[in-house]
């Protein structure tokens, strides 16, 4: 029920257009009735000359004016439903991903993201044939029908009074049925979609199956899979299908009755053919915007499937606050200081304090989900602590500027995002402003030199889904590249940066990152131990708080967190 | 003319189904027919009727008064069995098809469907299979109504007033044919270019959903949004323009039905005057002309589906008739149990012209043997456990398995000797039971229960609200990357295969769960042959003797486990 009301309320933002379209189609509407009545007087003008009410070429000129009026109403109302849908989805795409961009990358991850993406594309375009075909077929279906009833009424009224009390009964039983139709599929649509999305999965994981032998096995299970759906399918369409039988049972019958009530009215003289014909040919356009939204009924349902998704996007998250502080020049100091912070209601850092100094490299280290990742993402300044504070050289890291203090840092994340472009792009889109000898350093400084090398294009090379996949270790180095390229920064976060790395380039890498941490404040999170091992300074996380922190040489000597991690791992 | 060609093999895919198609078909032209006929005769009797009160002659109103009453009838049974029968046939031809294509993709995957790893290709798979699956409904059914409506249009017109078809034909071809396929070829560019910047939103919104945290990190997340927008203001030109054009379409075909009328009536004029022609007969002629136009309205659509059809179906096949890159052998050789392996100078190249993914691997192992393959990302470690599965040919040298060489038995038979716990999971969206048997159909409840605990999954099992019968995935319980790989160990134990290979088994997991699942992998690999695949040994050093190193595709060394830890691992 709220999918409607989001639907509804959406719907208002483009309540003129949509207005000016239902003028369309009412003008529309008049034409037909015109069309129908000179049509009419011109085949009665021939059938009986006698009886002709005026010359014949002035009824057909009259015809042919409707003819022309209505087609361009209909055209002019189908174009502007369609360019305010269209408006209405560009809008609603813009709005959504300001407020995805908004919201901070805990949060939003916390949203499963990949859906995101459907949502904002399939989802909002999912809406348009609503907005642009059915909305205004709706209006149709209502305006159509009182015109028609009202000219055939003034024409002839006992046809308009079987019109009258035959046409009511079509949307009662419409919605009595629909109503129950949209009960049974709603209760089979699980079950519907599990066996439609059996078949795409078994497509998309062949090899698998033919690794397990089992490919022959699910083909076969498949095709008794198909049978099932087939049955439950037809027994939902069974019922669904009789609406559109009560419809067109109502459009016959009354059409059938109007025809041979007319037929002995004429035969009496009880009516003029002129007006006798003109209802029978305006009786089947009442119902014709009926039939047509029938045939639209399944663009609402997946408006209103889309609608049940997308209302909720708007509501997650509000973004906080910015502070307005200036950023250090200078590697600073970073601290947390008795940190609570949690996400979907789950606590994750539980009173965390630690100290990162400059000129150094610290690991923090911790098993996975004891918030080291967390930790990194609130010296980002994504996300606030619900008590305690993150400090930057003994300042709020809440009062800074973000886009000042982030552009004074560098995240090298795990799997470093491929974005869709070229590889210049996606060095680039970390530092617009590189120039090319830094880029050439960095290129160098990552060994992502000699990828390049190997690539057809060199730097011009697409990435992404359009082109060239990178493996992991290559992956890593495009990050390490762009962290490079980012000179400006005094601060680097490293999530676990050369876990795909071999050996040597490892160490290669770890050399780079000593030398930047002279002028630098370096916070390496390590899921390997290896990496801590060489760091200044270990910090072990266990549950949401510091246990232990120290040198790595010193801590392994002590029987403590850290040389039981170690333990834990050697072989 | 091909891609009529691809139509008719896919109509014969669905032979089996003929009868039921041609009886939904049937009954769908006996409603059109009947709806037709209910106007025609309508319009008749109505004109007959006036002309005999005006004349005072008797007329026989029994027989055309039955006649409508009998086209209500048809009408309304007609289009409900219709839709009931061409819904069913329709869903039986899905069926096909899909058993159809899958057993037909078996062979190929994985060496002939690279292509599928894909994201957008697969999506594009999967499209065209959805426009197959529709295409018996909406062009078949619709199509050849229509075609069956206008043979007997013109053959009315012929026999009642042969001089109209001067306007009729022209207008039906105007009508039905030109004019839609003149709006298709004028917006046939902007259809594709809006296939294209749809797939380019779509990419650019899945980075910047994916990049967030880096977007924002780098300030660079406002550009992003802005190239969003900006290819979604392209595509939203275009889909304006597009959606001028239909609707110019959808007023400009029935404007000309319409004229057509005029110049219908325009034809008769001088032949009812001079009494060739009863009026009567010209009111049903106006009347047959506007309602069998309403039978012609689908086929532009038609129209257009039939080649989305054609296309479509010219992709599937195309795919479908790859041959599969390696041939079973017809009688295959018997393999000794349990089977070695040997590799002989063998090199594998994945396509023409791409670098030697394997280059002269000579390795042996006795049945038995425990050993990790070590190397970087890129060194053919992957390439060979695929080589040994059969799943690509071999450029050069020989693999035998149990004293076999691999072109002698069917592949088959040796992946159902190699069980594979890999790096990335795949589950199901079944239950887990069905996710435990694939590669054992036939597993009794103790057999499963036997894997399950040396699997250490009974807390998993016994958590689960359905236990065995629990729904995995998506619409069921999610997983964690712990337990998938847990569920996937005991799938291969199910397998009771004499040859393990873990591939990467522990990537991604942090320390703890790691550790938590040696036990389980020690379980699993006990009494087979065991090969490791893993860029960096560290823990999983436990599970084997020996360490073969590879590098640049062939084999770099082989020494005894503890000699390369103890040369390696730094201390």
């Amino acid at each position: 029920m709220e999918a409607v009301r989001w639907l509804r309320e959406e719907t208002l933002r483009i309540r003129r257009p949509l207005w000016r379209a239902g003028g369309f189609t009412a003008l529309a509407a008049f034409a037909t009735v015109g069309q129908a009545w000179f049509l009419a007087r011109l085949l009665a003008a021939i059938v009986f000359p006698r009886a002709a009410a005026g010359p014949l070429w002035k009824s057909a000129l009259f015809f042919l004016v409707a003819i022309g009026v209505r087609a361009y109403a209909v055209s002019l109302g189908r174009r502007t439903a369609e360019a305010a849908s269209l408006g209405l989805r560009t809008d609603l795409r813009k709005r959504f991903l300001r407020h995805i961009q908004s919201l901070d990358p805990l949060t939003l991850r916390a949203q499963a993201s990949g859906d995101l993406m459907v949502r904002l594309v399939d989802g909002i375009d999912a809406l348009g044939p609503y907005y642009a075909r059915y909305l205004p077929q709706a209006s149709a279906a209502v305006i159509m029908p009182v015109i028609a009833v009202l000219a055939i009424f003034r024409a002839d009224w006992v046809s308009g009074l079987i019109l009258v009390c035959t046409a009511p009964f079509i949307p009662v039983f419409m919605v009595l049925v629909g109503h129950n139709a949209e009960r049974a599929a709603d209760q089979r649509f699980a079950q519907l979609r599990r066996l439609g999305a059996a078949f795409i999965e078994a497509l998309g994981h062949l090899t698998t199956l033919r690794e397990l032998g089992a490919a022959q096995r699910v083909a076969d299970g498949l095709d008794a899979e198909s049978e099932t759906y087939r049955q439950l399918t037809m027994q939902v369409l069974r019922i669904a299908f009789l609406s559109s039988l009560v419809l067109e049972f109502f459009t016959t019958v009354s059409i059938a009755l109007i025809a041979v009530f007319i037929g002995f009215r004429l035969l009496a003289h009880d009516l003029a053919f002129s007006a006798g014909l003109f209802v029978l040919l305006l009786a089947p356009e009442l119902y014709a915007p009926l039939r047509a939204l029938g045939t639209l009924r399944h663009a609402r349902l997946e408006a209103l499937a889309a609608a049940e998704s997308l209302q909720h996007i708007e509501g997650a998250g509000r973004p906080p606050p910015a502070g307005k502080g200036a950023a250090p020049a200078a590697a600073p100091v970073l601290a947390l200081q008795d940190v609570y912070f949690g996400y979907g209601g789950q606590p994750v850092l539980k009173g965390c304090s630690c100290t990162i100094r400059p000129g150094q490299v610290t690991a923090l280290i911790g098993e996975s989900g004891a918030g080291k990742s967390t930790i990194l993402q609130l010296l980002l300044g994504f996300g606030q602590p619900a008590s305690g504070v993150v400090t930057v050289d003994g300042k709020d890291l809440a009062t800074l500027d973000p886009v000042g203090w982030r552009a004074r840092v560098s995240l090298i994340p795990q799997a470093p995002t491929v974005f869709t472009g070229s590889l210049r792009h996606n060095l680039l889109l970390a530092m617009p402003s590189a120039d090319p000898p830094t880029l050439d350093r960095a290129l160098k400084e990552s060994g992502l030199d000699t990828v390049v090398a190997r690539l057809p294009a060199g730097l011009e090379t697409p990435l992404g889904e359009h082109g060239v996949g990178l493996s992991g270790g290559q992956l890593q180095r495009l990050g390490l590249a762009r962290a490079w390229l980012r000179t400006g920064a005094c601060v680097w976060l490293f999530d676990e940066a050369t876990a795909h790395l071999d050996r040597e380039s490892a160490q290669c890498i770890g050399e780079r990152i000593r030398a930047g941490a002279s002028t630098r404040t370096v916070l390496l999170v390590a899921h390997r131990l290896e990496a801590a091992q060489k760091a200044d300074w270990v910090i072990v996380l266990a549950d949401g708080r510091v246990v232990e922190e120290g040198p790595p040489a010193m801590l392994a000597s002590q029987a403590g967190a850290y040389s039981a991690l170690l333990a834990a791992a050697a072989p | 003319m091909r891609g009529y060609a691809n139509l008719r093999r896919l109509l014969s895919l669905m032979r089996q189904d003929r009868l039921r198609m041609l009886g939904g078909f049937g009954l769908a032209v006996l409603a059109a027919l009947a709806a037709v006929g209910l106007m025609t005769v309508s319009g008749w009797f109505i004109a007959a009727m006036a002309l005999a009160g005006a004349a005072g002659t008797a007329i026989n109103y029994f027989t055309p008064a039955a006649l409508i009453r009998l086209c209500a009838i048809l009408r309304t049974g007609g289009r409900y069995g219709e839709r009931l029968a061409t819904h069913d046939a329709a869903l039986r031809g899905l069926a096909r098809l899909r058993g159809w294509l899958l057993r037909r993709l078996i062979p190929l995957s994985p060496a002939r469907l690279a292509g599928l790893r894909s994201a957008e290709l697969f999506a594009r798979l999967r499209a065209d299979i959805d426009v197959l699956e529709q295409w018996y409904l909406v062009v078949l059914v619709p199509g050849g109504v229509a075609l069956v409506g206008t043979g007997l249009l013109i053959a009315a017109f012929a026999w009642w007033l042969p001089v109209a078809l001067l306007v009729v034909v022209p207008a039906v071809c105007m009508a039905a044919l030109a004019v839609p396929a003149l709006l298709r070829q004028r917006t046939r560019e902007d259809a594709a270019a809006v296939v294209q910047e749809t797939a380019l939103v779509r990419g650019h919104l899945i980075d910047a959903v994916r990049g967030h945290a880096e977007l924002l990190a780098w300030g660079a997340d406002a550009a992003q949004a802005h190239q969003i927008m900006q290819c979604d203001a392209q595509a939203t030109a275009r889909r304006l323009r597009m959606a001028r054009h239909e609707a110019l379409g959808a007023s400009l075909s029935p404007l000309i039905a319409q004229i057509a009328v005029l110049g219908v009536i325009g034809c008769a004029y001088p032949v009812v005057m001079h009494g060739h022609l009863a009026p009567a007969f010209l009111v049903m002629l106006v009347l047959l002309l506007l309602a069998g136009y309403e039978l012609m309205a689908p086929l532009p659509e038609a129209a257009i589906q039939a080649q989305t059809a054609a296309r479509a179906a010219e992709r599937v096949f195309a795919l479908a008739d790859v041959q599969p890159a390696l041939r079973e052998p017809p009688v295959p050789a018997v393999m000794a149990r349990p089977p070695g392996i040997r590799f002989r100078g063998v090199a594998l190249r994945y396509e023409k012209g791409a670098p030697l993914a394997l280059d002269g691997v000579d390795l042996d192992l006795a049945p038995g043997a425990r050993v990790a393959i070590v190397g970087a990302s890129g060194a053919g470690k992957t390439s060979l456990i695929r080589a040994l599965q059969k799943f690509y040919p071999l450029e050069k040298g020989e693999i035998t398995f149990g004293g076999q060489p691999l072109e002698a038995v069917n592949g088959d038979d040796v992946r159902r000797q190699i069980a594979v716990i890999g790096q990335h999971p795949v589950l199901f969206n079944r239950s887990l039971r069905e996710n435990l048997v694939l590669a054992a159909g036939d597993a009794r409840e103790e057999e499963i229960a036997r894997a399950v605990e040396a699997a250490q999954l009974q807390a998993f099992v016994r958590a689960l609200p359905d236990g065995y019968g629990t729904l995995l995935g998506e619409g069921g319980v999610r997983v964690s990357g712990g337990e998938a790989r847990r569920i996937t160990i005991a799938r291969a134990l199910l397998q009771e295969a004499p040859v393990l290979i873990l591939d990467e088994p522990t990537e991604g997991l942090d320390s703890r769960t790691a550790q938590e699942l040696f036990t389980a992998l020690e379980a699993a690999s006990r009494g087979r042959t065991v090969m490791v695949v893993t860029h960096r040994l560290a823990g999983l050093a436990r599970l084997v003797d020996e360490v073969v190193t590879m590098e640049a595709g062939h084999i770099g060394g082989r020494v005894p486990v503890s000699a390369y830890v103890g040369g390696f691992h730094p201390g």
